[in-house]
């Protein structure tokens, strides 16, 4: 996962290799070498003659976000998309095939029959994780319509004269990238396909250099840290808006065949997949941590469109129940933890895992920095739900993986022995401290131990400020779309950068394997020692 | 059922040679048994096609003998209706928008029908920069209206507002009224973008203090000071909290302002000021400028003027500010929404819907968040083959026109087919009052004739032969047979050489008397019907039976009614819909020259070359009903 490394950092970088392969625009991270200055110096001239991509770039590049159910597309240097187009059913419909504008859309009225809840979403979404599952060539065709559509529509551009920039999560399946990536080779001209991952550009489009990124996506839910632009560290989990709007789905069948007396099989979902994304778009919500049942704050209730049938009646629905998907399937309550597979932890834990695998000095400085992006993170509550969680589960815990009764009878006696040693390891403002709760016998020094180094590291820097560590903040980003413009802007070339010519003739084999590899620096055509012919996928290798 | 039965389709030919993946040739090339990939196989049309490695040689082969499934989930982006379709005279080839490249002509408002000039696209964001806006309720046009309709009827005075027609939204709903009924885009966009200039002075603020901080003919004491300064600040400096969160767009601006003055920080060295992208004008040039004269100078180690500078190269930082486009997510912020949500004024329609919301900002959840959406432009556009850049498209720039200097349209090539079902009393001596099959309700396994009629509208005679399986492929097994399935199409020659030539005109002749002798009975081998440019032919149609519904028999299960069956049918992709693959394969001889077909040079052979095209079509004949 160290892989994927935007090059925004790399002049300063004491790496040498690092800050080669990084910078485009060639800074040498130490300019006081002799060699350097003679290498910089051709680059300025090759920059001025060499006819590739730096003349190229002049066109502002577009940028796609593809995911399993929306692409997005625009400009680079916009803070928002200027499109985002569904994978759905109704863009999947013949030439000609008006019915979408006749009938309504397909899904927004009571399906004649229940589906299963699997299939049911399957129409959706334009692949799945597991590529075993996945017609790609249906995935190519499906992604050469929606791209074509999107520059005739909207980007009103003509299509592969510019410069592409695609935005990916970072683990792909290789058919999938590999499809995607042929698909837009041979369909259009685009000279060059730059990658950068979502996670990455998520931290760039919060103004951060480390950051916890949650992406509550379609299909899955991930939590990467990111240290230093670097992914170090990445969780997943399949609860995720899927099975939410599965979820979402069941509640509105249970609701139609209440009135009407139809009882389907309980995994079968008898709504219209676009009239249940619509109502959870607008109403689903998180309870506050402490939300009392008792209370009647939410009693009210709300009238949506019926789920027997859609078009004409209307019906009244309790505020509440629209928090039900949310508890039951992102945060899992009621469900305890050790009865969970390692895929299906809920959004907190899998908060705190992310955060626990974590080094303790990247852990103090991510989880100052949870960024919440992808379609979940816009129901309302559930950002602030999931950091109380987590929370009061390093309240409980410390930072510690281990659980369980010897555990707390141990702590207990220890307790009882020294209550003021506890209490330290307990309190979230050590980051540091993962070492107390494991083995708590080791007496801290209450006054905390004055670390020389560090006070003159301080008192050296003065001007730079004091990194915000080791307490629970979040920080909104404005998506990875934004970051990857924001990234392109700024002209700083992603490490994966794929050349028309050498993917098309060995694909994606043609990548090195090799992870240090430099990137084949185009604007220092003269010096270039290296192979140029190799490319690497780094991240996504 | 994609149109009103009975209808016709065509698959382009591209959808048979796959999307190449270089990756997939290395593989085969590597592979023993070698396959010649330029052939083109018909696609394999399930995933069972899909999976790579050894198989990939022998599936090829069985490739060929597979038949065109119209339900397959991929045939659905390879079929066209026969007018969207074009022709390559350089490829002789029909092309769809898979296979062409485009090239745009001109952009233009759908609205106000200005054309926008290439410069200006883009900086008024692919959208009209004029008064044309849409309702972002109900997409509908706006018009600009004055608020005070009555007054005198020669000066009507403002304030504007752009009010819907159609759902009687005005901006007056989310509180903009405009000073002027022109150029209400940047009026607009100015009440838009009302709050982002004061963060953008703060910010370039910023980063004016942090320029002159690191400016190394800064003094020391004045860094110092600095220093002290941002110490002060700093622990404040989430700056007022009571101020309202910038927009999406400010902040984007703010990062960026952000990392370009990071970035020209943390490289100030000497040497890349030529290589660097940004140009002079960028805040950290003329630090770099004099950091030449400074650092790079060995008397300035020397005398400790920039040793600090040279000891450690600076870091860049992430932002720290509200100003520099950091955001930190306010404690129980969404309480209020939640509340609003919940709250009986908001309701169903208080929530702006997924449609509502695409094209507006990330931001917006209710509906008076939503602000009128400039209209999106269109564009003309030339297309190419993409394979040999041949103009097959090329309209007049001019907005308002609709005519094309260049169009190769493929219904001049293909025979146009159309379909119609045969009466059922072939006997009756007053065809248009035969009954004809509803095609709505076909009854399965009760055989019904159709007609396939294929007009010609080339200059050139030309030979079809048409093929189908005889059992359509799918879960409803309808038998099909074509009764005459060769045949040839007369040219589409001038109608007065026709009349002129008089009864010596085969053709004609042999259309009035057939025509005439076989409206009878359906006969295998025989045409039915015969024209000038064009050939009928009948299809044998026995449509299947729907699976589980009573005509099939099985009745096992009672509580199943019809309607399940015809509902479940339709649910899965239409599968009661009967639609015919049929390949149709067709040659003529075309004059080697082809501008010059009209002179009548029928006399000399000898230039005469003979071309091919064939093509999968599918019939959309009508919909099987459940029971018998």
């Amino acid at each position: 996962m160290a892989g994927d490394t935007s090059p925004i950092n790399a002049s300063k970088r004491t790496s040498a290799t690092s800050s080669l392969r990084h910078s485009q625009t060639t800074r040498p991270a130490s300019p006081h070498t002799p060699q350097q200055q003679i290498r910089s110096g051709s680059t300025s001239f090759a920059s001025n003659t060499s006819p590739s991509s730096s003349f190229r770039s002049e066109d502002d590049a577009i940028i796609f976000e593809i995911g399993a159910r929306w692409l997005r597309a625009g400009f680079e240097g916009n803070s928002t998309p200027a499109c985002v187009v569904g994978f759905g059913p109704e863009d999947s419909r013949r030439a000609g095939d008006y019915r979408g504008w006749i009938q309504g859309s397909a899904g927004a009225a009571r399906l004649p029959q229940p589906i299963a809840a699997e299939e049911w979403a399957q129409s959706h979404e334009l692949w799945r994780l597991d590529s075993r599952e996945v017609d790609l060539g249906l995935v190519e065709d499906k992604i050469e319509r929606a791209v074509r559509e999107t520059y005739n529509q909207f980007l009103l551009t003509d299509a592969g004269t510019t410069r592409l920039v695609l935005v990916l999560p970072s683990l792909m399946p290789h058919p999938l990238l590999s499809s995607l990536l042929s698909t837009l080779f041979s369909r259009w001209r685009f000279s060059s396909v730059t990658l950068l991952s979502s996670a990455t550009m998520s931290a760039t489009a919060a103004g951060l250099r480390s950051a916890l990124v949650v992406d509550l996506g379609w299909a899955e839910t991930t939590a990467t840290a990111i240290y230093e632009y670097r992914e170090i560290s990445t969780k997943k989990t399949t609860r995720a808006m899927k099975h939410l709007m599965q979820e979402t789905g069941r509640l509105l069948t249970g609701l139609a065949s209440n009135t009407e007396d139809n009882a389907g099989t309980a995994d079968e979902i008898s709504v219209g997949l676009a009239y249940c994304e619509e109502i959870a778009s607008r109403f689903s919500w998180c309870k506050s941590k402490n939300y009392e049942e008792s209370s009647n704050k939410f009693n009210q209730t709300l009238a949506i469109p019926s789920p027997a049938n859609p078009e004409q009646e209307y019906m009244d629905v309790p505020f509440l129940r629209f928090a039900e998907p949310t508890e039951k399937v992102l945060l899992a309550s009621g469900i305890p933890e050790h009865e969970m597979d390692d895929e299906e932890r809920s959004l907190p834990l899998l908060v705190y895992n992310t955060l626990l695998s974590l080094p303790p000095d990247a852990r103090g400085t991510c989880m100052a920095r949870i960024v919440f992006v992808g379609g979940g993170s816009r129901i309302p509550g559930l950002r602030q739900r999931v950091l109380d969680e987590v929370s009061s589960m390093i309240d409980r815990h410390g930072w510690s993986p281990i659980r369980g009764k010897a555990l707390e009878r141990q702590r207990e006696r220890l307790e009882q022995l020294k209550l003021s040693s506890q209490r330290a390891s307990s309190q979230p403002e050590v980051p540091k401290g993962n070492g107390e709760a494991a083995s708590p016998d080791t007496p801290l020094p209450d006054p905390p131990e004055i670390d020389f180094v560090e006070q003159k590291l301080r008192r050296q820097n003065r001007d730079t400020p004091v990194p915000v560590q080791g307490v629970l903040r979040e920080i909104e980003s404005l998506g990875p779309w934004a970051g990857a413009s924001l990234t392109t802007t700024l002209k700083i070339r992603g490490m994966v950068e794929i050349e028309r010519e050498k993917f098309l003739q060995h694909g994606l084999a043609g990548a090195t394997r090799d992870i240090d590899h430099p990137v084949p620096d185009r604007r220092s055509g003269l010096r270039s020692g290296g192979d140029r012919s190799s490319w690497t996928l780094a991240g996504w290798a | 059922m994609s149109r009103p039965f009975p209808y016709t389709f065509i698959s382009c030919p591209c959808a048979d040679t796959p999307v190449p993946d270089p990756a997939r040739k290395r593989r085969s090339r590597e592979s023993p048994q070698k396959q010649s990939p330029q052939k083109p196989a018909p696609r394999p049309s399930t995933s069972e096609g899909e999976k790579k490695g050894l198989a990939a040689g022998q599936q090829e082969d069985e490739d060929d003998e597979q038949t065109f499934d119209p339900r397959s989930p991929r045939s659905d982006f390879s079929l066209y209706p026969p007018e969207q379709l074009l022709y390559c005279e350089e490829c002789h080839q029909i092309k769809c928008s898979r296979c062409i490249t485009e090239e745009i002509v001109s952009w233009y408002c759908p609205s106000c029908l200005f054309e926008t000039p290439s410069s200006m696209v883009r900086s008024d964001g692919n959208r009209c920069g004029r008064n044309c806006f849409n309702c972002p309720v109900c997409t509908a046009p706006l018009a600009v209206s004055t608020i005070e309709n009555a007054t005198g009827n020669g000066t009507q005075q403002g304030p504007w507002v752009l009010s819907c027609g159609y759902c009687l939204w005005t901006t007056l709903d989310i509180g903009i009224k405009f000073d002027k009924p022109t150029n209400i885009r940047s009026q607009l966009q100015k009440m838009t973008d009302a709050t982002p200039p004061a963060a953008f002075d703060r910010s370039r603020q910023a980063s004016r203090t942090l320029e002159s901080l690191k400016h190394p003919l800064s003094s020391a004491a004045s860094v110092e000071e600095h220093a002290r300064d941002r110490d002060v600040d700093q622990p404040t400096p989430k700056e007022d909290p009571a101020a309202p969160p910038m927009s999406t767009d400010a902040r984007f601006a703010a990062l960026k302002n952000f990392y370009r003055a990071q970035i020209a920080e943390t490289s100030n060295s000497p040497n890349d000021h030529l290589s660097s992208d940004f140009g002079f004008s960028s805040p950290g040039a003329l630090n770099r400028l004099m950091s030449l004269y400074t650092s790079s100078s060995r008397l300035g180690g020397l005398y400790g003027g920039s040793k600090k500078a040279k000891s450690k190269p600076p870091v860049m930082r992430e932002a720290l500010t509200a100003s520099e486009g950091l955001c930190i997510a306010p404690k129980n912020g969404e309480a209020d929404i939640i509340a609003r949500l919940a709250s009986p004024e908001c309701g169903w329609e208080g929530v702006a819907s997924l449609e509502q919301r695409a094209a507006q900002s990330p931001d917006a959840r209710f509906v008076e968040d939503l602000l009128p959406l400039p209209v999106l432009l269109r564009t003309k556009r030339a297309k190419r083959c993409k394979s040999c850049k041949h103009i097959l498209v090329k309209p007049e720039t001019k907005p308002q026109s609709t005519r094309f200097r260049i169009r190769l349209i493929a219904l001049s090539y293909i025979p146009l087919p159309t379909l119609c079902p045969l009466a059922f009393s072939s006997s009756s001596s007053l065809p248009t009052m035969a009954p004809t099959p509803d095609l709505d309700s076909l009854v399965p396994l009760r055989p019904i004739h159709v007609l396939l009629t294929l007009k010609n509208h080339m200059f050139d005679p030309v030979r079809i032969t048409l093929a189908t399986p005889p059992v359509t492929p799918g879960r409803v097994a309808t038998k099909v047979t074509v009764l005459s399935p060769q045949f040839e199409i007369g040219a589409n020659s001038d109608v007065w050489d026709e009349a002129l030539q008089g009864a010596s005109a085969p053709l004609s002749s042999d259309s009035k008397s057939a025509g005439l002798g076989q409206r009878g009975v359906p006969e295998a081998g025989k045409v039915w019907d015969k024209g000038r440019n064009w050939t009928t032919v009948v299809l044998e149609v026995v449509p299947g039976t729907l699976p589980g519904s009573s005509a099939e028999g099985g009745d096992g299960n009672p509580e199943t009614t019809d309607e399940d069956v015809v509902a479940v049918a339709a649910s899965k992709k239409d599968e009661d819909v009967l639609e015919i693959p049929v390949f149709v394969h067709m040659d003529w001889d075309a004059d080697a020259q082809l501008d010059q077909q009209n002179l009548g040079k029928s006399s000399r052979a000898d230039d005469k070359v003979t071309r091919e095209l064939a093509y999968w079509m599918v019939l959309g004949v009508g919909r099987i009903q459940a029971s018998l």
